[in-house]
């Protein structure tokens, strides 16, 4: 299964990804959203877990871009914040919503959640 | 006078909630750093325990990451108190360099901010007598518009001019063409408590607060304790 992790916080996303990746997930990381876009228009991702606040563009706006390349990809989204409102907003786009920091095993359960794994 | 009273409270709290808003969101990046780091140095002990091998100097790398996560929190906690302190005194002298450097910090957590980047010139004599907690505000609401108005180059560059009457902050670098109003009712407004003038100059691409040496008699002065 192949991963796209986005978030402005590199050691955090880097880490994120080394740990998935010793988990068996085929996990790729960016910190920008013109990375995520320009990936997830090259390469085949499963799966996208999207920042809701990165700094040039909301998650939810990087998840639309990315859409119209990869209409079949699944997302989830993490965010600080953990307010209602932030989480009325992941659940109405459909997608996973997780709250930072959180265990690897709760990610890893909705990433095989997502893709029904 | 009292909905202009009723404003400016509301405003002030609004303002205290926006930036605990901030704080919080990034301590808790800075604890999924934390987080992450932990579990994957954990992970990585538990593998050499297999007899699997790693890159030398990694856990070094890694533990010294959480003592710059630590630092990090420490910083922003140390800013937190010094704004929580703001509102100890009403009106008081302050130092008005440090204030725009403790709002150019605490904006910066916002994440649109983390693309733009202040330069904050060197100054002598910037103390004056006024109210800390709202010269914080309408700074805060300054940068936040410099932000967004920020020019090609991507920075903000503040400095300081003194003279007998008071200071003036510049902000230079923002943009020509710049969407939206500036200075709105609400700058007018902190302005007015401040006795502070808000001028925003597109051709020169400059905004700026002049601020007097002493803060005049307001309607704010209703909300001073009785002696």
């Amino acid at each position: 299964m192949k991963i796209l992790l986005v978030d402005d916080e590199e050691k955090f996303i880097s880490r994120l990804a080394e740990r998935l990746k010793l988990r068996g997930f085929d996990a790729d990381w960016t910190t920008t959203c013109d990375g995520a876009i320009l990936k997830a228009g090259t390469e085949k991702y499963d799966l996208a877990v999207l920042d809701v606040k990165m700094p040039c563009m909301s998650g939810i706006e990087i998840k639309k871009r990315i859409m119209q390349r990869a209409p079949n990809m699944k997302f989830i989204f993490v965010t600080g914040h953990g307010s209602e409102e932030d989480y009325d907003m992941g659940t109405k786009e459909g997608s996973f919503y997780i709250i930072k920091p959180f265990k690897i095993e709760t990610l890893v359960e909705k990433i095989e959640q997502a893709l029904n794994l | 006078m009292e909905k202009k009273i009723g404003r400016i409270c509301a405003e002030g709290f609004s303002f205290f909630g926006m930036t605990n808003r901030l704080i919080s969101h990034e301590l808790k990046n800075i604890l999924a750093i934390i987080s992450e780091t932990l579990g994957l140095i954990d992970e990585l002990v538990a593998l050499s325990d297999t007899g699997t091998k790693w890159k030398p100097g990694k856990l070094q790398s890694l533990s010294e990451s959480v003592i710059e996560e630590v630092e990090r929190a420490n910083s922003i906690i140390r800013n937190m108190n010094t704004f929580a302190h703001s509102v100890d005194e009403f009106i008081r002298e302050v130092d008005v360099s440090q204030i725009v450097n403790l709002m150019i910090e605490i904006s910066q957590l916002d994440s649109p901010a983390k693309n733009v980047r202040f330069r904050l010139a060197e100054n002598d004599d910037c103390v004056i007598y006024t109210s800390p907690f709202f010269l914080e505000k309408l700074i805060y609401h300054v940068i936040d518009f410099s932000l967004r108005g920020a020019g090609p180059e991507n920075e903000i560059r503040i400095s300081f001019d003194s003279d007998d009457y008071g200071v003036k902050i510049i902000f230079s670098g923002i943009a020509q063409i710049i969407i939206g109003e500036f200075p709105t009712k609400k700058e007018d407004l902190l302005a007015e408590i401040l006795s502070a003038k808000v001028s925003l100059e597109t051709t020169a691409r400059e905004l700026s607060i002049l601020l007097p040496k002493k803060i005049g008699e307001s309607f704010i002065q209703n909300l001073l304790p009785a002696d």
